[in-house]
């Protein structure tokens, strides 16, 4: 037998093997020991990439043939199991109508929702009305060139770059704050908090209620959709070196601080 | 009544609700809630949450129902149970005039019960051209191939890049497969009982004439 009549032979055997595994025909109606053979017996003949591909496909596809006898057999041993060709007999007897009744019969429906409440659409008209035009959202930013300076230190502390006290002094400060306001281990809203007259100073605020959680000033507790988060003041600042610091990602965004201001 | 137990009631009564937020709002490209995802909304004690719910719901015809990736399930693993996916479906069974109202003809109900059905007896996967020629032997060609299309859309059939069809998740969710291919198997015999019940002289039992 040529090397092309082999891989023809080879071609049919995954052609069959794939009629098999898409359930063309019954698992068992194949013959596995042959079709080994035959892989078997062209084996040695392979002398190129290609044919190398052929029959390692046509062992794949095998592989796939005895997966589908492994099912065939655990289905056939479930309360499922009907006979194919007595299920199709009976299918062809009965009427449209018989057919649709039985499977009627055996059809519960999945209860699917899709609703807006009304508070969503109060909600959503908000963020509507709030929304800024595309025409000033999509603006060019008006971007100058300038030149570079130099500042001393005095300077960038006027110009509010680099803190006027030390960085520790502003977090006392702020968990004292935080102790006043909520009250010496009580809690107070995320938001309540952070919040400013001007967006900077509640960036700021919120930038500090960071560390004042990772350094044991304060802990924050959220609700379980994270919606709602809460400041609690800590009496004794627990700095706990072997803790794990955690990280709370915040938004601070200009929109939502814009709708707190606001009330 | 004592106030723990008042409070526990409270605390179930505010879960099963949770659980009706999140099985009956479709929160995902397809309808239904995986296991871990309850668990995580719920606390641990999810699957009693669950079986509470099943009760509350049974006055109104409704279930809770579970399905599991793989069918052949039957003593679920907790993780088995934490992947399965939920659902709330239909308790009882709708009648033809019903399904009409909802948008289905006696032909397209027919052609998926024989498409399901077959591909049930071909171990759940069967070529999609074998499946056309069964449904063509009552149904117009051009109404088949528009039908399995139109099941695959719906989630009922799932169709492979080799022609392939299979039971996809709706099926899986919605259709009492068992239930099925009995009441198809024993259709003859439920005809035959019917007619024997209909038959006039057989339903009436004779009366013993009174008085002399």
């Amino acid at each position: 037998m040529s090397r092309a009549q082999a891989q023809e032979e080879l071609r049919s055997i995954i052609g069959l093997c794939r009629t098999v595994t898409a359930g063309g025909v019954e698992p068992f109606a194949v013959d596995v020991d042959y079709i080994l053979s035959v892989i078997r017996k062209h084996y040695p003949e392979i002398r190129s990439l290609s044919e190398f591909c052929t029959d390692a496909e046509a062992i794949s596809e095998l592989s796939g043939v005895l997966k589908r006898q492994d099912e065939w057999i655990q289905h056939q041993s479930t309360t499922l199991y009907k006979d194919p060709f007595l299920l199709s007999q009976q299918l062809m007897r009965m009427e449209i109508g018989a057919i649709a009744d039985s499977f009627l019969r055996s059809w519960h429906p999945v209860l699917e929702m899709e609703q807006l409440s009304a508070r969503t659409l109060a909600g959503s008209l908000v963020y509507w009305t709030d929304l800024l035009p595309m025409s000033m959202r999509w603006s060019q930013a008006e971007v100058a060139e300038v030149e570079a300076g130099t500042a001393t230190i005095d300077e960038a502390r006027e110009l509010g770059i680099i803190p006027e006290e030390g960085f520790a002094e502003m977090l006392e400060a702020s968990w004292r704050e935080l102790g006043e306001k909520a009250g010496v281990g009580g809690r107070i809203g995320y938001w309540d908090w952070i919040g400013a007259d001007t967006y900077q100073e509640t960036v700021i605020r919120s930038y500090l209620a960071c560390f004042m959680v990772s350094y044991g000033y304060a802990d924050i507790v959220t609700d379980r959709f994270g919606e709602n988060a809460e400041l609690v003041h800590n009496p004794e600042p627990k700095a706990e070196p072997q803790r794990g610091k955690i990280t709370i990602p915040t938004l601070v965004d200009y929109e939502e601080w814009r709708k707190w201001h606001r009330g | 009544m004592a106030p723990r137990v008042k409070g526990g009631e409270a605390a179930y009564a505010r879960k099963a609700r949770d659980a009706v937020h999140l099985l009956f709002f479709q929160h995902h490209r397809l309808p239904g809630v995986r296991g871990w995802e309850l668990r995580q909304e719920l606390g641990p004690e999810w699957q009693s949450v669950l079986e509470v719910l099943d009760k509350q719901l049974q006055p109104m015809d409704l279930q809770v129902t579970r399905v599991f990736d793989d069918p052949t399930i039957i003593e679920p693993t907790q993780g088995q149970l934490a992947d399965a996916r939920y659902y709330i479906t239909l308790r009882g069974s709708i009648d033809q005039k019903t399904a009409k109202t909802i948008g289905w003809r006696v032909d397209d109900i027919a052609g998926l019960a024989v498409a399901i059905a077959y591909i049930i007896s071909k171990q759940g996967k069967a070529p999609r051209v074998d499946v056309e020629r069964v449904l063509q032997e009552k149904l117009p060609g051009w109404r088949v191939k528009m039908s399995l299309d139109r099941y695959i859309q719906q989630g009922y059939l799932g169709e492979d890049e080799r022609g392939t069809l299979y039971m996809d998740w709706r099926s899986r969710a919605e259709v009492d497969q068992k239930q099925l291919v009995d009441l198809i198997m024993s259709f003859g015999k439920r005809a035959e009982a019917k007619e024997k019940a209909e038959e006039p002289g057989e339903q009436e039992t004779p009366q013993p004439e009174s008085g002399g």
